[in-house]
């Protein structure tokens, strides 16, 4: 079995969040594939990482859920973005883009742009 | 999230982990794999669902409360998989709270609470309060008149507020309302300026001030205690318009005391408080409101702001001697005028109150708090054994926890849980224990048929610092073993089951519990020892009287209008004899003012050529002509008094034959002359002795010779308290015969108490036999409790060993060898134990050795016993274990390698 890359601490947050921005509602192994999905398979979602994640935001008032029934004609739990989800999404996709364009100017300095 | 939604929680987390479980398995099944392969295959993606929801819950952040649960869950298991030593645990742990938290809470009653009024710290007792009673004697710095405590009120200058109260309850049968029964009232007779100095606010309506003691017999008033209103008057609003009548005269209720407040004397707790004015007119008539020699009261004071004890007792006594000096008439003589210059009037603090019961209990207390505290310490150790035991004997179990991935912190929290619950549950043992200790204390140190009333209600810090130590002690052995146990190489442990080298040497802090307490069990056994021998030697004392088939009545013409003194009382007296001595079943029948342990009335006394200032301190009792058949006191020269002797004939009396050999040495007594009222403004009373009769013990039982005289109460008439009735068989019928007779003389009169001369002299010493039976149960207790701590070590320590017995054993050991080798450490315990003990238990029997009687602190039997006792306990209990390993099989110990 290939090794693949665990999702980058405190990123997993942002992804399920956006993940339920698109799609919702969408149940805790839904969203795990979703990630591995849009992420080219190149990552890997640990179950014992997502499934505390999906509660403490449950928690802090992010996502709610309720159970449904799935495309396999289960019960399932589905979650989705609330409100204060929404917020929270677009700061912190604001602060990602931020930090993301910094590292970036990082990669991209020479030595003549700081002379 | 609120903790009991967790089950709700997890059940919700474990469906949602199985439903996308499933969704897994199906997408794997779609991929064509057989359902079988599809499940593993998911589960290998997914992961492991339980460490999933193990994850998962440390999010809620209720973890550890989760894991408090299960420990206590575990640990009550635990416990019970042991039941006898948890319950030994339990008990000891219970007995010790229970027992100190009782005896502190009577320590605290009897010395050291502050009575509930102003300022308490100001107060100061003039003299000691060391006495009570009536005395005339001249200048005594105890007791004092009316007339002296209003001057000594007026010329001191160091209290802001004088007071007195009469040094005596007044037991008296009074009547409310209109009510047709008469019944027992407790009643005290105090200065006006009682509340006052005292600051205490009424309940309801006034309390007493000096306007109700400004003359004498016109203030007909009374305060009621708010137990009584409570109890006897039924909480009764209008109570402010309700009437007593106290002998002959009517008082009116004008005030309720509050709540808290229980007069001034720790042990006592009147019903009523009567102003002094009123002495005269409240049987039995105590005391003299004009008379300078009539000496009753205790006085107390307020101090000034700024006045010290010492300045305080420099000015008292200047005004003592100034007043004494101003009392001086025809009858004293140069002798009490040099004794007067020589008397020094100490003052006490009276922050705690009076009472008698202090000066009778405090040693006997602090003696038994020590014990109780020793006790307490041994409960501590062996609880600390058990726990040692436990947590070593699990090192293994913890060696497997660890090496499967548990947390050295968890498995500390995890002792920590099981100590603390073992705590717990002692302690709750104990809180059940001292409430039923309090009521056995307290029924215990009451002589008589009513309790002392004593508020003795759980001491809380106590109750927290018995509990805290307890804990303490849990906490502390329980887990230091579990810190050593944890740190320990893993392989190691797990490696070796029970190898040789976990035998003995592993357990020194367990075996250094055992000698402590041995050494503790030794002090208290010797004390246990020397307090039932000294009861013992008590109970052998010879009385004079004969104890057994003899009741004794009190009586109370006081309530009924006889005045003491009268005539007429000696003609009452004669008829209830007669009638008495008639019923069937009773011998003899005799009034008397004291038989045994009923107070004193002592005297000087005149006897022609002897210096009078040897004759002090003479006891007197007036008494009826059967007395001494009825206390079977043998006469041993002249004769009883008879029906000859008559208030008109000669005045006679008997006295003891210590009194005889002391004062007439040489000479016969018969025929000869001796007078009381040595310095009274009365004529000296002239007697002649006609008899002597056998010393009798009077006060009590540890009392040495006994100077006695004794008088006719045909010849002076006085109230007499008791009434001694001889008789043959059955008590219960003849006490119902003689109580059925009184009531057919005169159906009013009260009969206060019905006992028996066994059970005065039982009640003598109550305190020496409370003593004995307590140290007694401790001290069992203590060895029993080191025996559970032998055996148990020694048992730990076989099993540790088997290993090593066997291979000694598979090499030729005896069995007897074997034995030995178990006994020899149980005997080397023991001796070190009784080595460090028996210094301990010297210095301590030195300290009580004034509460024997009879016995040295230092006895040497009762040293001697105790070790040979304390070393046979630790043998038995360590014989058993021994015994054990002697059967070990050799084969079966070896198969363990």
């Amino acid at each position: 079995m290939k090794e693949k890359p665990d999702v980058l601490q405190g990123t997993l947050a942002l992804m399920v969040l956006k993940t339920l921005d698109v799609l919702e509602p969408q149940h805790g192994w839904g969203i795990a594939r979703r990630i591995e999905q849009i992420s080219g398979d190149l990552l890997a979602v640990n179950q014992g990482t997502l499934y505390p994640l999906l509660l403490r935001l449950e928690h802090e008032g992010s996502i709610a859920s309720e159970w449904g029934v799935s495309e396999n004609k289960r019960r399932a739990r589905f979650y989705r973005l609330t409100a204060a989800g929404r917020k929270q999404l677009q700061a912190e996709t604001r602060d990602w883009e931020q930090t993301a364009a910094i590292i970036a100017r990082f990669f991209n300095v020479k030595a003549e742009d700081l002379s | 999230m609120r903790w009991w939604q967790i089950r709700k929680r997890d059940a919700d987390l474990e469906r949602e982990l199985s439903s996308d479980l499933e969704l897994e398995v199906e997408e794997q099944r779609e991929r064509g794999l057989s359902p079988e392969e599809a499940r593993l295959a998911a589960l290998r993606a997914f992961g492991n669902p339980t460490l999933i929801r193990e994850q998962s819950h440390l999010a809620w952040g209720l973890e550890w409360l989760e894991s408090f649960l299960k420990d206590v869950a575990y640990g009550i298991r635990s416990l019970f998989r042991s039941p006898a030593l948890t319950a030994v645990a339990l008990l000891s742990l219970g007995l010790g709270i229970g027992a100190n938290t009782a005896i502190f809470s009577f320590l605290d009653a009897i010395l050291l609470r502050n009575l509930p009024v102003q300022q308490p710290s100001q107060l100061v007792l003039v003299g000691t309060g060391a006495w009570s009673g009536r005395s005339d004697a001249w200048a005594i710095s105890e007791l004092y008149s009316y007339p002296f405590y209003r001057d000594l009120q007026k010329n001191n200058t160091v209290f802001s507020d004088t007071a007195s109260i009469l040094s005596m309850t007044n037991s008296v049968f009074g009547t409310v309302d209109n009510r047709d029964h008469t019944e027992p009232m407790k009643v005290q007779l105090i200065s006006g300026t009682y509340f006052p100095t005292l600051g205490v606010r009424p309940l309801l309506g006034r309390l007493l001030t000096d306007e109700d003691d400004n003359t004498e017999g016109n203030h007909p008033v009374a305060v009621i205690s708010y137990a009584w209103w409570a109890g006897s008057l039924s909480r009764d609003p209008q109570v402010l318009n309700r009437k007593l009548k106290l002998g002959n005269t009517t008082f009116d209720i004008v005030g309720v005391a509050p709540q808290e407040f229980f007069g001034t004397t720790v042990g006592q707790r009147p019903d009523i408080w009567v102003p002094m004015s009123m002495i005269a007119f409240v049987p039995p008539n105590w005391g003299s409101y004009s008379d300078k020699r009539n000496e009753s009261l205790y006085i107390f004071g307020r101090l000034k702001p700024g006045v010290s004890l010492d300045q305080a007792t420099s000015n008292i006594n200047l005004v003592f001697h100034q007043i004494w000096l101003s009392y001086r008439n025809a009858h004293v003589t140069q002798q009490d005028l040099a004794d007067l210059q020589k008397t020094q009037v100490p003052l006490t603090p009276m922050e705690k109150g009076l009472s008698g019961l202090r000066s009778e209990y405090s040693k006997p207390l602090k003696v038994l708090i020590s014990l109780t505290g020793i006790v307490l310490l041994i409960a501590c150790a062996n609880i600390a054994n058990l726990l040692l035991a436990r947590s070593t004997a699990r090192v293994r179990e913890f060696a497997v926890r660890q090496a499967l991935g548990a947390k050295r912190s968890r498995l500390i929290r995890q002792l920590l849980t099981e100590s603390l619950l073992l705590a717990a549950a002692g302690g709750a043992l104990g809180i059940a224990l001292t409430g039923l200790a309090n009521r056995i204390l307290l029924r215990m140190i009451s002589s008589g048929p009513d309790t002392i009333p004593l508020d003795v209600s759980i001491h809380t810090d106590v109750l927290l610092f018995t509990i805290g130590v307890t804990v303490f002690t849990a906490l502390l052995f329980g887990t230091l073993p579990a810190l050593r146990a944890t740190k320990l190489e893993l392989t190691e442990s797990l490696k070796d089951g029970r190898s040789a080298d976990n035998g003995g040497q592993k357990t020194p802090l367990a075996k250094g519990v055992i000698i402590t307490q041995i050494a503790f069990s030794l002090v208290l056994l010797v004390g246990a020892i020397l307090f039932v021998r000294s009861l013992i030697n008590l109970n052998h004392v010879d009385t004079g009287f004969n104890r057994e088939n003899a009741l004794v009545l009190s009586l109370d013409p006081s309530s009924i209008g006889y005045k003491d003194s009268e005539p007429r009382l000696s003609t009452l007296y004669q008829q209830i004899e007669q009638r008495i001595a008639a019923i069937h079943g009773v011998t003899s029948a005799s009034f008397a003012m004291f038989t045994f342990s009923q107070g004193a009335w002592n005297n000087s006394v005149i006897i022609p050529g002897i210096d009078p200032s040897l004759s002090h301190n003479i006891s007197q009792n007036v008494v009826g002509n059967d007395y001494f058949k009825a206390m079977q006191i043998p006469i041993i020269a002249g004769r009883a008094f008879g029906p000859q002797d008559t208030s008109t004939s000669q005045k006679v009396t008997i006295i003891s034959e210590s009194f005889a050999k002391r004062f007439f040495p040489n000479t016969n007594p018969i025929g000869r002359h001796f007078a009381i009222g040595v310095d009274q403004n009365v004529p000296q009373y002239d007697m002649e002795i006609i008899g002597i009769a056998k010393d009798a013990k009077f006060e009590g039982l540890g009392e040495g010779r006994t100077y006695t005289d004794y008088m006719p109460y045909a010849q002076r008439a006085r109230y007499l308290q008791s009434l001694v009735v001889r008789y043959t068989g059955d008590p219960a019928i003849v006490s119902g015969a003689v109580q059925n007779t009184i009531h057919s003389i005169d159906g009013g009169l009260p009969i206060t108490r019905v006992s028996s001369l066994e059970e005065q002299v039982a009640g003598s010493i109550t305190q020496q036999r409370t003593v004995a039976q307590l140290s007694t149960f401790f001290g069992l207790l203590a060895v029993f409790l080191c025996c559970i701590g032998i055996y148990g070590l020694m048992s730990y320590m076989v099993s540790r060993r088997t290993n090593e017995i066997g291979i000694r054993m598979a090499l030729g050991a005896e069995r007897s060898n074997v034995s030995w080798l178990i006994m020899r450490e149980i005997i080397l315990l023991v001796t070190i134990g009784v080595v460090i003990g028996v210094p301990v238990a010297l210095a301590g029997s030195r300290l009580v050795t004034n509460m024997l009687f009879g016995i040295q602190g230092t006895d040497a039997i009762t040293l001697i016993a105790s070790v040979a006792a304390l070393l046979l306990v630790g043998i038995i209990s360590g014989y058993l274990p021994a015994r054990r390993a002697s059967q070990v099989d050799p084969m079966m110990a070896l198969r363990y390698e």
